[in-house]
């Protein structure tokens, strides 16, 4: 089973990773546009 | 940022994690899927479903670009396409482990993954159009027709060409629509993930098509 | 209604003409076809695939001959009238949906003498044994039917772009795959005398065909008129 927790783990880390930079883009292209 | 937009995305992020986590550790391992790459399916089918829809978006962004001439049309219908072919790839590629986990071979070009290429190079010829056209509204204008056309394959690529493809090839493996054998339990899941990769894609829209405008509108004030 | 198809012809027999005095894009088609008939028959030919590969197989070698040669001859029948700075003259003297007509004719014509001139020699180089001639016959003309259609609107798209080479193959192969996987299992269906097969394929075919002509008919005017 902790093969299984490990690629959840990759896929969780993928996720945080995606998010964070479309957040920050999402912060940069918020403050370009005001 | 208002508070809405980042109350929601801060929701789309939990979702998401639950949904991971569901996904990995509340559902058991399915039956007739070889290990645990039922799995997969979770992100799969997502993938496929939102890409298709973001090919739809393009398409009638681009009708209601040649209808009413807006430039915000003609940066969603790019924008979706774009998208449209990244969850084309994101979708190739879970399929691709999907099979090799299942049948052993990453690529066997069985109707689905013939489908997808397909898909992957009609979108990547519409952004070949986009850089072979200098002037804007021109731009605008032969990518729209594009657009439009290129999805009236998509009826096709996902009905009809799976089942003649069949006739071509009886032999290739395809596994049996998931959608049909699953239990609650894995539905719940299947509909969340969707809703969860819906979610970011109607935000990563709305980010590329207020990039765009910018765009524009520096194009706009150096003229 | 006549008015509309005689003005059609009109456009179709001008360009036939033009073609036939000159000779440029049938030469490209033939030229193609016949090289590439003649590598394949010289590398594969009448023996080597074993019997009951022989009629998928062919019928993938026929049809990707018949494609690529298209692609090699029909690229320039809008780019012809832009260079020659003949395309305003077109514009002013017919409607849109005229023109479109007309050149869809013009490629349908050529796409047909082609047709005429590979089927049989492939059939004969390659011992192509067909069980339902006839039904052969109505592969290839409603897969060249669908290859014209596809082939003429992005030829006018390709034209405003004013780019030269690889683009009108490039996104003319794409939207055309789903059709050849849909003719080609057609023409494997005639070659081996499976008629439920056959009659799926060309449902499908005429769809396909007919979708892309209405969508075709409505867009062309607006990539015109640019």
């Amino acid at each position: 089973m902790s093969d299984l927790t490990g690629i959840m783990a990759v896929t969780m880390i993928i996720w945080i990773g995606l998010f964070a930079y479309v957040y920050r883009l999402d912060r940069k292209v918020s403050r370009l546009e005001d | 940022m208002n508070r809405v937009g980042l109350a929601l995305k801060w929701f789309l992020f939990v979702w998401m994690v639950v949904v991971i986590w569901a996904a990995f550790m509340w559902i058991p391992s399915a039956e007739g899927f070889k290990g645990e790459s039922s799995r997969i399916v979770f992100f799969h089918v997502p993938t496929a479903w939102v890409a298709t829809l973001a090919f739809l978006v393009s398409c009638i962004a681009s009708g209601m670009y040649l209808w009413r001439r807006e430039p915000k049309y003609d940066f969603g219908a790019a924008v979706s396409a774009g998208l449209g072919l990244l969850y084309a790839v994101l979708a190739t590629v879970t399929g691709a482990i999907f099979a090799k986990i299942m049948w052993g071979a990453y690529w066997n070009w069985d109707p689905r993954q013939t489908s997808i290429t397909i898909l992957l190079l009609i979108y990547a010829a519409y952004f070949a159009l986009r850089s072979a056209v200098a002037d804007p509204e021109k731009r605008a204008t032969l990518s729209a027709v594009y657009s439009i056309l290129a999805f009236v394959t998509v009826p096709f690529l996902m009905f009809i060409v799976p089942r003649i493809y069949f006739s071509l090839h009886p032999d290739v493996m395809t596994n049996a629509d998931p959608d049909n054998s699953l239990d609650s339990a894995h539905l719940i899941v299947l509909l969340a993930s969707l809703a969860g990769f819906t979610g970011l894609s109607v935000w990563l829209y709305s980010v590329g098509t207020r990039i765009e405008k910018i765009r524009h509108r520096r194009r706009q004030e150096v003229l | 209604m006549s008015r509309w198809l005689a003005e059609a012809l009109a456009v179709a027999a001008k360009d036939l003409r033009a073609e036939f005095r000159t000779r440029v894009a049938l030469n490209s088609l033939a030229l193609f076809a016949l090289t590439t008939l003649a590598a394949v028959s010289y590398t594969i030919g009448p023996y080597r695939l074993a019997a009951e590969d022989r009629p998928f197989l062919l019928s993938v070698l026929l049809w990707i001959v018949i494609f690529f040669a298209a692609l090699a001859g029909l690229d320039r029948s809008f780019v012809k009238e832009e260079e020659s700075h003949t395309a305003p003259l077109l514009r002013l003297a017919a409607a849109p949906t005229v023109v479109w007509a007309g050149k869809l004719l013009y490629n349908l014509v050529l796409i047909f003498v082609l047709m005429a001139m590979l089927a049989p020699l492939f059939c004969v180089l390659m011992g192509f044994e067909i069980a339902m001639p006839w039904r052969f016959v109505m592969v290839l003309a409603v897969g060249g039917y669908g290859l014209a259609v596809i082939t003429t609107i992005v030829a006018a798209i390709i034209a405003q772009a004013m780019t030269r080479g690889a683009l009108f193959s490039v996104l003319s192969l794409p939207l055309l795959l789903p059709l050849l996987i849909i003719v080609i299992e057609g023409t494997r269906a005639v070659a081996m005398g499976d008629l439920a097969s056959f009659s799926e394929s060309l449902r499908a075919m005429i769809t396909m065909a007919g979708a892309m002509t209405i969508v075709s008919a409505f867009l062309f005017p607006i990539v015109w008129r640019d």
